[in-house]
């Protein structure tokens, strides 16, 4: 019985599918086809092959370095590797050093501004070097406070250790797949002309959020972390969780 | 001549010496906790330069040092 109650177009859709045999012969021919995308992290396993990456450096004070040559931290596993290692991009480092600037020439003004002059000289000198004493220790604590306040990623976590002052710290780590989402804030003049900006990791752990503070290339840091996802959902399919 | 506290007797330049010496103890202290936080700072992180970091903290401990027998030999 023709459908005579049944739209042209609708006739149309209920043509029967069919599989030419082309298409049949390239799924047997190319079966990984079948297999999921792989992610697109590759480990290099020796030193010359870390120096070709993009962003590796051995220098030790750098704000970005991809695969780190020395990097270890007191929680990290055995089986855990560095992948990348950032600090605050070093122009957040002016203010303290104008300061520190401001504070070695400050003696300088002394013979326009008499401010020790009652004291006898002996203790003058005594005030001079102690003042400086008192520099060099705000400016060592400065940089300590730069240099450990690291964000690290490894294939499995990210960590953030933050020495707040000498007599405090702070390390907060989440798994990778624990991560929900990725927020990659960059705005200003300077940020943007020195590619530094932050970026903000959502995560389902205990602590919701970690914030990568002013770190240089915040758009690979945020592609790494991507990778490093689809690679941990990778690992979870394939059964290689450890 | 020396001004000298009525009270007490002694030339006030001596208490002067007294508490810059006990502000510079206070500091040598002080240098000795930036030593033992370094330390603590790059056990907990290593990342190629520790050595500079521990000899940094150690140079400016035995500052304070010097500082402290400095004082108390010209003051």
């Amino acid at each position: 019985m023709p459908d005579i109650f049944v739209a042209k177009d609708a006739k149309k859709e209920r043509k029967r599918p069919t599989v030419s045999i082309q298409s049949a012969d390239r799924w047997q021919k190319d079966p990984a086809a079948k297999k999921p995308k792989k992610a697109t992290v590759s480990y290099p396993k020796t030193h010359k092959e870390k120096e070709k990456l993009p962003g590796h450096t051995s220098n030790p004070l750098t704000s970005f370095s991809y695969y780190p040559d020395h990097a270890k931290f007191i929680t990290q596993d055995p089986e855990e590797r560095v992948i990348l290692l950032l600090r605050r991009h070093p122009i957040t480092n002016l203010r303290w050093i104008i300061i520190a600037a401001i504070f070695v020439m400050a003696p300088l003004f002394l013979a326009a501004f008499p401010i020790v002059d009652f004291l006898p000289i002996r203790f003058q000198i005594i005030v001079v070097i102690s003042w400086y004493l008192l520099t060099l220790a705000f400016i060592f604590e400065e940089f300590l406070s730069w240099f450990f306040h690291v964000n690290i990623i490894t294939d499995e976590r990210i960590i953030e250790v933050d020495f707040v002052n000498l007599i405090y710290r702070e390390i907060t780590d989440a798994n990778i797949d624990q991560i929900q989402d990725v927020t990659v804030q960059m705005g200003g003049v300077i940020r943007t002309v020195l590619n530094y900006g932050d970026v903000v990791v959502q995560t389902a752990a205990q602590i919701p959020q970690i914030e990568f503070e002013a770190v240089p290339n915040p758009d690979r840091v945020s592609r790494i972390l991507r990778e490093l996802r689809v690679e941990e959902e990778q690992e979870k399919l394939e059964g290689r969780v450890r | 001549m020396e001004p000298i506290i009525p009270i007490l007797g002694f030339s006030v330049w001596i208490v002067a010496k007294l508490l810059f010496l006990f502000a510079l103890l206070i500091y040598i202290i002080f240098s000795l906790v930036v030593v033992r936080q370094v330390n603590l700072m790059t056990e907990t992180l290593e990342v190629g330069f520790e050595s500079p970091l521990k000899t940094a903290a150690g140079a400016h401990l035995l500052l304070a040092i010097g500082v402290f027998i400095l004082a108390l030999i010209i003051l």
